[in-house]
């Protein structure tokens, strides 16, 4: 079974380490970064299946990067993982922008985590 | 003029005055007019002999030795009849007016026979009155009547203790004192009787009358104090003077002209006239200060009072040490044994005992209902336990209360009508009581004190409404800072489930399997170290935030170091600021010497002023916060790059309720409390501004004093 590629960006370097971790040991392509500029040029390269990206973060705007990536690179499916928490607001108007899921910080857990990548990537 | 006589006038003129003023100052009081009598006698007895002694005729001499007897012969009986009206006797009356009528008799055959006085002696100081064969009589009956006399005031005070008012009782004390003092002036019966003996019998009249006088002052004998200040100061004068205008000219009589040439007389005169007109000024002053230090010492006590409560006392804001500070000062100045101050508690509505010296139970409170309480309450006047004559005789659960307050004085102090508390004063260590011109200052200082304590009062109240407001927009400012503090609480834990989770889930799914034991061991001692590094970051945001939270203790600390507090608040804010595109930028000294601070609320002043810089930046922006040491103070300025405050409005920054933010963004009271928060801090804080240049608030703490002595 094909696994996806996946571009993991998030500033909390920990985090993507983890996932990095995580997913290489399961046979997925995975390539991170902590900083939004090298997140655009990997995912320019890589062209990737899943986005996997934190809403908030120093140097980038989630919301303004999910709607560049969709009228570049409509086919990847971007799932936010993010502490922001406004009572929903910012979740409601990201699915209705097109993201795949938003999943909140911390994960319950990756293999959550996983399964929906698989299903983005299926579906 | 005889040297010998000299005392005798300077006796005689201070009795007539003294006895003068007290009849003018209330002529309608018989034991005022009878003073006087009695004082009119002791001149009388005294210039009558100082004529006689200085005269060189017999003739002269009979007369005034006739006249000076019978005043004597009066004075016992006068004195007599003086206690007997002082201590309102009225069934004594009759053997009173039986004293007189033997008196009289007496003075009559004084007068016109010899069996009393039976001519004058010739001594070395002048002439002097001889007794006759029946003067021995005489002497029995003036004997008698002064010894019933001291036994009426002895058995008053023995058996109507009770009736008395305590300021009734010390006043007989006094007058007993000084009455049992005038007995050695017999003294001067002995010469009489052919022995030349110095009569200094007016030596004793002398102590008499500073007695009277002291406790006519003290104890408002008669109520005449500045009458008394002025008669002594006269007297004093007047006695001066003669010593002057006499003293050289008997010099010059006696040894340089050996004989009263005319001459002699004028050269005397002469140099007299020039120290009069000389000295007499400093004379003057001189016995005004002796009058005012040893009879009125505690004038002075109370120009020391005045000054020491305008400057020191009443000028402090701060409840406890206002109340604490008016107790010492007040038993430290006016020298009581206790003195306390009781303030009204609004809430339990009743007066609790704040600060007290000399009182042994310092947890008194005296409910609305307490009869001490009510009285002060309805009376709106100080009550004394001295004052309260027999007339009215306080409750029993009043006399109570005082008791246990160890009062003598019960002051209330009323603000806008309300009696928010109670001024009490114990004995003072002299024994003396609280007087009128005690009062007179009392009085006005307690109506001054109570302005004072319901000042600081208030100001106790503003300031905990500031700290309550202050906590609150904390609070509404650390919701604000949720997506922050989310992320950096939320990140870590959320990192540490997902290790475990990890090594968990590939173990489950034999991820591992190809793996030693030593490798899995070594796998998860990493993963395990990766957690614990984790929990620690998420423990020390919970902390701090925790820490921030809670309202301020008011703690001063010596050893606040401005660099730790401003990281401690970047700590907080610092993501948040990340986000926003916010650079922080530090330009701190090393080693900046310490600040005295309650740091809770320096921190407080640091994160409303990074957190304004930071809402005053609209897109990218930057924070530059310098601090350096200068003059003994450091200067710290939190400089942004956001859109500035225009001139007209940077002067209203630091008004309540003033604010350019949007509704919901903040109360308006951010820098009003800022501001607050940093005086109390003694510090000072202001602002530069320009439109679209950023704004710079710079503030000022002095440096704290450096632990001397101690080393390293």
């Amino acid at each position: 079974m094909k696994k996806p590629t996946i571009v993991a960006i998030d500033d909390e370097i920990d985090f993507i380490d983890m996932l990095e971790d995580y997913f290489k040991l399961r046979g997925y392509e995975i390539n991170v970064a902590s900083k939004a500029a090298q997140g655009i040029e990997l995912i320019n390269n890589k062209k990737p299946d899943i986005v996997i990206l934190d809403l908030k973060m120093p140097g980038i705007n989630g919301e303004e990067f999910l709607g560049l990536l969709k009228s570049k690179q409509p086919k990847t499916k971007v799932v936010f993982v993010s502490a922001f928490d406004d009572a929903g607001k910012t979740k409601a108007r990201i699915l209705n922008a097109g993201a795949y899921a938003y999943m909140d910080k911390p994960l319950n857990s990756l293999k959550e985590l996983e399964k929906v990548i698989n299903k983005a990537f299926k579906g | 003029m005889n040297i010998y006589s000299i005392p005798y006038i300077i006796g005689g003129a201070i009795s007539l005055f003294l006895g003068s003023f007290v009849a003018m100052k209330n002529r309608t009081s018989a034991t005022n007019r009878i003073f006087f009598l009695l004082c009119s006698l002791f001149s009388i007895w005294l210039l009558s002999y100082a004529i006689a002694y200085s005269t060189s005729s017999d003739k002269i001499a009979m007369i005034c030795a006739g006249i000076t007897c019978t005043a004597v012969i009066f004075v016992g009986t006068v004195l007599y009849h003086f206690i007997v009206n002082f201590l309102g006797l009225e069934r004594e009356r009759i053997i009173l007016y039986f004293v007189y009528l033997i008196t009289f008799i007496l003075g009559y055959f004084f007068i016109t026979t010899d069996y009393f006085l039976a001519g004058v002696y010739k001594y070395f100081w002048g002439y002097f009155s001889k007794a006759g064969k029946f003067h021995p009589y005489y002497l029995v009956f003036q004997t008698l009547v002064l010894v019933r006399a001291y036994y009426l005031v002895y058995i008053t005070l023995k058996n109507k203790k009770a009736e008395l008012s305590s300021l009734k009782q010390i006043q007989i004390k006094y007058f007993l004192a000084a009455a049992v003092l005038l007995l050695p002036s017999m003294i001067d019966y002995v010469p009489k009787y052919g022995v030349e003996i110095y009569p200094f019998g007016f030596v004793f009249i002398l102590f008499f009358l500073s007695v009277i006088a002291y406790a006519i002052v003290r104890h408002q004998l008669m109520e005449i104090e500045i009458i008394i200040k002025k008669t002594l100061v006269f007297a004093g004068l007047l006695a001066s003077v003669f010593a002057m205008l006499l003293l050289p000219t008997f010099i010059i009589q006696e040894y340089l002209t050996r004989g009263a040439t005319f001459g002699g007389r004028v050269l005397g005169l002469a140099i007299s006239g020039i120290i009069i007109i000389l000295a007499m000024r400093k004379i003057e002053n001189f016995l005004i200060n002796v009058t005012d230090r040893y009879l009125f010492q505690k004038k002075y006590d109370y120009k020391e009072l005045l000054k020491t409560f305008t400057s020191e006392v009443l000028t402090v804001l701060d409840l406890d040490k206002l109340v604490r500070l008016t107790v010492d000062k007040l038993s430290d100045i006016i020298k009581i044994t206790s003195c306390g101050v009781l303030l009204l508690d609004k809430e339990k509505n009743q007066y609790e005992l704040t600060a007290s010296q000399g009182i042994d139970n310092r947890n008194i409170v005296l409910g609305m209902d307490n009869t001490l309480a009510t009285f002060l309450n309805r009376t709106r006047a100080y009550l004394s336990v001295k004052h309260q004559g027999k007339d009215s005789r306080l409750p029993a659960r009043i006399i109570e209360d005082m008791n246990k307050l160890k009062l003598e004085l019960a002051i209330p102090l009323i603000v806008h009508d309300e009696m928010i508390g109670l001024l009490t004063l114990g004995k003072k260590k002299s024994d003396e009581d609280y007087t009128q011109d005690d009062m007179d200052i009392l009085l006005p200082l307690s109506r001054t004190l109570a302005i004072a304590i319901s000042n600081a009062e208030m100001f106790e109240e503003l300031g905990k409404t500031q700290a309550e407001a202050a906590q609150q927009e904390k609070m509404a400012v650390i919701g604000t800072l949720s997506a922050g503090i989310n992320h950096e609480i939320c990140n870590p834990l959320g990192i540490a489930r997902g290790q475990c989770e990890a090594f968990l889930l590939n173990i489950k799914d034999g991820l591992y399997k190809n793996k030693s034991a030593e490798e899995l061991l070594e796998k998860a001692q990493k993963i395990m170290e990766k957690v614990m590094h984790e929990t620690d970051r998420a423990t020390a945001i919970t902390k701090r935030l925790s820490s921030f939270a809670k309202p301020s203790r008011g703690v001063i600390s010596n050893d606040i170091n401005i660099n730790n507090e401003i990281d401690e608040v970047l700590a907080l804010v610092g993501y948040e600021l990340k986000l926003d595109k916010i650079n922080i930028v530090k330009e701190i000294d090393r080693d900046l010497p310490f600040i005295s601070a309650d740091k809770k609320q320096l921190q407080e002043v640091f994160f409303n002023l990074i957190r304004n810089a930071a809402q005053a930046i609209e897109e990218k922006g930057k924070i530059t916060i310098r601090a350096e040491e200068k003059d003994d103070k450091i200067n710290i300025e939190i400089e942004d790059t956001g859109h500035g405050i225009s001139e007209d409005k940077i002067g209203q920054i630091f008004n309540p309720f003033y604010t350019t933010k949007d509704p919901g963004k903040g109360m308006g009271l951010g820098l009003f409390i800022v501001r607050q928060v940093v005086e109390r801090n003694r510090g000072r804080i202001s602002a530069r501004s320009r439109v679209n240049g950023g704004t710079t608030f710079i503030l000022e703490f002095p440096v704290a004093k450096r632990l001397e002595g101690v080393k390293g």
